[in-house]
């Protein structure tokens, strides 16, 4: 393999890898959520916001994969 | 069915309705054709100019567009200003004639402060609510209209070309293996490297900005901490009391071991709570960037794939996206320095115990 070859696998492999576990993460906060509004469901928008707050910091965690791919691919 | 009788769905008669969707699959169709997947599949056909996309050249750090008094200004920091002259004129717009019965925009800037100012309020308390309201809303209109300005057309489309004459500097940076690809033109028999740059970007795309606003919230945080707690603040992360307490009883000679490994302990942890702080603003720094960075790149690999038609959702996508982060870094923000000053009264109370 030369090096453009390593370098685009290794943003593939930095992008698919990094996003196993926020993709893990939101699974588990939405199925909370599901849960407690299933639970009560008059707790709907207090149970949504919050739901968007944590998905977005467990996002947060595949967004840094994404750089690291972005720059693998695009800049280094 | 009540009312009168109409012909016709969605509000339009028929006649109307065929013919709008026959433009819009019409849309589609070329779309998907002239669009990078199109041309892959159909083979080279040659469009018109103004029908397909190139290939997008995303380009991460941003780049220099000229100097004011020697500092370098990007096309993220134009844009930054940008956002503070519409913030600044839309609030002067708003605040010159208040009604007591809001008019519309006044309407709409009261419900999102309003809003705001209510979550201050049930996460810090009436009066520290009151206290961190303004920067905390600072943070959050920036970051708002930071991401809603730049997906205006016009951020990102209109480009700034720059002539440089040859050099050999230029080609010692482009032959490193880096597909950087310079039109070199000629113009008057002399030939130039044709420099193509956005004239504004979202000023999120590039690291710096999150990174000044992330330093601006730990600095909000530290000052806040300083004042309530005073030296308390520091005490959290620089906890050698202890250790020192345990170490003077050893001269005493009063030898404990227990002490000494406890007082360890409680250096570390205090240790451990000081990297937390600062790997706080990297995560602060790098979670804006990505998300308004990947936005940006989602927009054009969308365009790039299909145009006018892919890229239409993640749009709406985006909107939503701007209003989850602005909103996320100010709450970190608000919740942080929260806990900054609530952990004084925890202390005292341990204290007088």
């Amino acid at each position: 393999m030369d090096a453009e070859a390593v370098k685009m696998l290794a943003a593939g492999l930095a992008m698919g890898l990094g996003a196993l576990g926020p993709g893990i993460g939101i699974g588990i906060l939405g199925y909370g959520a599901m849960q407690g509004l299933a639970r009560n469901p008059e707790a709907r928008g207090p149970i949504q916001t919050n739901m968007i707050l944590a998905i977005a910091l467990a996002e947060a965690i595949g967004i840094y994969a994404l750089i690291v791919a972005i720059i693998l691919a695009m800049v280094a | 069915m009540t009312g009168p009788k109409k012909r016709g769905c969605l509000g339009c008669s028929f006649p109307v309705l065929i013919i709008i969707a026959v433009i819009v699959i019409a849309i589609i169709v070329l779309g998907l054709m002239a669009g990078a997947i199109g041309q892959s599949l159909l083979g080279k056909i040659s469009w018109l100019s103004w029908m397909s996309v190139p290939k997008p050249e995303p380009h991460l750090p941003a780049p220099v567009l000229f100097h004011v008094l020697g500092l370098p200004i990007t096309n993220g920091v134009l844009a930054g200003w940008i956002t503070v002259i519409f913030l600044v004129v839309i609030s002067w717009v708003v605040t010159r004639r208040m009604q007591i019965v809001p008019r519309r925009l006044q309407t709409a800037f009261e419900f999102i402060l309003g809003w705001i100012y209510d979550l201050c309020n049930s996460i810090a308390g009436e009066v520290n609510g009151r206290k961190f309201f303004p920067v905390v809303c600072t943070i959050f209109l920036f970051v708002l209209f930071n991401a809603w300005l730049s997906l205006i057309p016009g951020f990102g489309s209109i480009e700034l070309i720059k002539y440089e004459p040859v050099s050999e500097p230029a080609h010692v940076t482009t032959a490193d293996g880096h597909e950087e690809e310079y039109e070199v033109v000629t113009i008057d028999g002399e030939e130039y490297i044709e420099h193509k740059y956005e004239l504004i970007r979202g000023a999120n795309t590039d690291v710096n900005t999150p990174l000044a606003l992330a330093l601006v919230s730990f600095i909000f945080v530290a000052y806040f901490g300083l004042k309530t707690l005073g030296m308390g603040w520091l005490k959290q992360y620089f906890h050698f009391g202890p250790l020192f307490r345990s170490i003077g009883r050893i001269f005493k000679g009063k030898l404990s071991i227990m002490d000494i490994f406890s007082g360890v302990i409680d250096a570390f942890v205090g240790g451990l709570e000081l990297l937390s702080r600062f790997i706080t603003i990297i995560s602060f720094t790098f979670r804006l960037f990505g998300n308004m960075t990947a936005g940006e790149i989602l927009l054009l690999i969308a365009a790039f794939l299909v145009p006018w038609v892919l890229a239409i959702p993640f749009y709406g996508l985006e909107l939503l996206i701007g209003v989850v982060q602005a909103l996320i870094f100010s709450l970190l923000t608000l919740v942080f320095v929260t806990m900054a000053v609530s952990s004084a009264h925890g202390s005292e109370s341990q204290g007088h115990e």
